[in-house]
């Protein structure tokens, strides 16, 4: 079960570059494609893209759920983090706020906060008690400028 | 057509937009695309150890298969915030039984309009959204909030 301790603990911070073809990657993932050959233009040709009003080839609005893996350390990593037990996790709501646009190559810095943690229902009701854990992910691009938040909502069954 | 501002009304529906079957393929496919490795949803014997039937698919792959349907509508450049509150697990087909599991392995988004307003100095809608199979189970519910021109 998650540690209450760590209400308020704070992930050490890391950056990563947003690889080209890890977006291709993931637009084919979530469109059920095959090859990239079939992804959306803007997500594999830096011109279409371009051509679109984007500076360079965007990601696709879900994409932002890799940050935390990659800069949290994997599921272990972030689970470890917060004391949460593999076995009995779910995830309940998941929510990003796009604030300035994130593309391919850009260098994103993470800061990701345990920002809530609280119980549902009672112990002594099999099935209703469940941890609520909230973290909240904040992500910089390489001219420090806010670009994304996002706020994760896992619970341990 | 383009999309703007003014062509939008509330109560309109987003096109509605339909997965393939999800296979245990495709989750594994969004398990490396995203980096999310929890073993229920690429290993039958976790998922069994913990008492579920079988893997089931990422509450964020569901999303992702929304993501697109929303992008198919409105340009992902609009976007401004995307919310997802999942409901029940979703089972991949099974290939050995295809016919009897392939309406829970597959998705149907819809959404609706249901707020248009200024923020920011933007002219902005609110859109909810659901995803459905195609036994009516609920998957998710949510919403987005796009800037359009």
């Amino acid at each position: 079960m998650a540690d209450k301790s760590k209400l308020g603990w704070e992930f050490p911070v890391r950056s990563i570059e947003v690889p080209k073809n890890k977006i291709a990657e993931f637009a084919a993932a979530v469109a059920q494609m095959e090859d990239i050959d079939h992804i959306k233009e803007i997500y594999r040709d830096v011109d279409a893209a371009r051509k679109a009003g984007y500076d360079n080839i965007p990601i696709p609005p879900t994409f932002p759920t890799c940050f935390p893996f990659w800069t949290g350390g994997g599921l272990m990593g972030i689970l470890n983090g917060v004391g949460a037990d593999l076995s009995k996790l779910l995830h309940a709501e998941e929510e990003y706020e796009f604030l300035a646009p994130i593309y391919a190559g850009d260098h994103i810095t993470c800061t990701m906060k345990v920002a809530e943690m609280y119980d549902r229902g009672k112990k002594d009701r099999k099935g209703w008690y469940i941890q609520v854990t909230v973290l909240v992910t904040e992500a910089f691009n390489q001219r420090g400028e806010l670009v994304l938040r996002a706020r994760t909502t896992f619970m341990e069954r | 057509m383009p999309i703007d501002f003014d062509s939008i009304a509330v109560v309109d529906s987003m096109p509605s937009y339909t997965s393939a079957p999800i296979t245990r393929m495709h989750l594994a496919r969004y398990a490396g695309a995203s980096g999310d490795f929890n073993p229920l949803h690429t290993d039958e014997t976790f998922a069994r150890s913990i008492g579920l039937d079988s893997v089931i698919a990422h509450g964020m792959f569901i999303a992702g298969i929304a993501g697109e349907a929303v992008t198919s509508w409105i340009e992902n450049k609009y976007l401004r915030k995307i919310s997802v509150h999942f409901l029940s697990m979703t089972q991949p087909a099974n290939l050995d039984d295809f016919e009897n599991t392939r309406d829970r392995a597959t998705v149907t988004v819809t959404g609706t309009v249901t707020d248009k307003y200024e923020e920011n100095g933007e002219k902005r809608i609110r859109c909810e959204i659901t995803v459905r199979d195609a036994q009516g189970g609920r998957k998710l519910k949510g919403f987005f909030v796009a800037a359009l021109p």
